[in-house]
């Protein structure tokens, strides 16, 4: 497929959507249903490997990109991410203009504390399909003292943690994992 | 606090360490940046911080990139805002590109995946401690029950309608309902 024929196609998707994986039903529509470049079994995989790879849920685009065509989809897959996030610029110069008028103050104040509570909302889902066992449950529950208590930088307990994993697979003991 | 002065190399270093190296998603990896840039460099108030956190929800895109661009744009204006956007995405887009050409070796090797579920574990509680960290500079005496009742609605909201919508209600309560000293 043309990359930037494909560009286009990844930017529709993900302009229009306002989470990471909310672009995923635009790319199934063009891609998989009315172009037939990729197949679901495929989509599902890019969406699989970009869980499992650092960076944000956003980078299924990139990976997308790389099974419809190699390494010049990837590139359009990373401009299709990239680009809107800019828009984030204007709304920043309109709000810091008047953030200090008491309307637009409380109406930010507001958004970031529902923004607070949408993350607590996907806590729970991510907790079922990340949390397999009871050590994993431990990782998962020291984490919140050892940030919050003892302010341990949150990159060195996740890779605190790989080790575990780790370390469980070396022993013989992924089971309670 | 003020917004600090950050060189564009150092901007550039930390968003390429703290954005592309953090297993679990967006929630994940804005709690490490917060860590580094509030917590220990202190280039960054606490409020602005969750102002820009705030906005990007409201960005289209990936959130993350978004939050990402308005830190760098914070701190060092539109060339902040463009290295900031290409140390957090090009690094993490290689590493994909990498992993989708040998994704069939990594997914048969045991010791990548067990080393994968530990990391996916504690993203849960830094997702959680996450939450908390971004309503915190919100919450005093007289606010408490204010917070209590946006976050309950916009928690009870977001399972019936999309969250850009529940945002959007939420600052409109706000720029309705200002609340009085």
């Amino acid at each position: 497929m043309n990359a930037f024929v494909l560009f286009l196609v990844l930017l529709k998707a993900t302009v229009t959507s306002f989470a990471g994986l909310a672009s995923i039903s635009v790319v199934r529509d063009e891609l998989v249903v009315h172009r037939h470049v990729l197949t679901d079994q495929q989509l599902n995989e890019a969406v699989v490997v970009t869980r499992s790879t650092p960076g944000p849920v956003g980078l299924y685009v990139v990976a997308v990109g790389y099974q419809a065509a190699g390494i010049p989809g990837a590139v359009a897959g990373w401009a299709a991410m990239t680009a809107p996030a800019l828009a984030i610029l204007p709304l920043l110069i309109l709000f810091r203009k008047y953030l200090r008028h008491p309307r637009v103050h409380s109406a930010l104040q507001c958004i970031v504390i529902a923004s607070a509570a949408l993350l607590l909302a996907t806590v729970y889902p991510f907790a079922k399909s990340a949390v397999t066992g009871p050590v994993s449950a431990i990782a998962a529950l020291v984490t919140l003292p050892l940030m919050v208590r003892f302010k341990v930088d949150p990159a060195l307990i996740i890779f605190g943690t790989v080790l575990v994993g780790m370390s469980m697979y070396a022993l013989s003991l992924t089971t309670y994992l | 606090m003020n917004i600090a002065y950050v060189g564009l190399l150092r901007l550039a270093l930390a968003f390429l360490l703290y954005a592309n190296l953090t297993f679990g998603g967006g929630s994940a990896t804005v709690a490490t940046i917060r860590g580094a840039i509030v917590e220990r460099n202190r280039w960054l108030p606490d409020e602005d911080f969750s102002h820009v956190f705030a906005i990007a929800r409201l960005t289209p895109g990936t959130n993350l990139l978004a939050f990402c661009c308005g830190i760098g744009w914070l701190l060092r204006g539109w060339r902040g805002a463009v290295v900031s956007l290409l140390a957090a995405s090009i690094p993490c887009a290689v590493i994909t590109a990498a992993v989708m050409a040998t994704v069939d070796v990594l997914a048969r090797n045991a010791l990548f995946t067990a080393g994968l579920r530990g990391a996916m574990a504690t993203a849960v509680g830094v997702t959680a401690v996450t939450c908390w960290t971004i309503v915190k500079p919100h919450v005093s005496r007289a606010t408490q029950w204010r917070v209590i009742a946006v976050a309950a609605a916009a928690l009870i909201a977001q399972a019936v309608i999309p969250p850009f919508y529940v945002l959007l209600a939420a600052g409109a309560v706000g720029f309705l309902f200002p609340r009085t000293a």
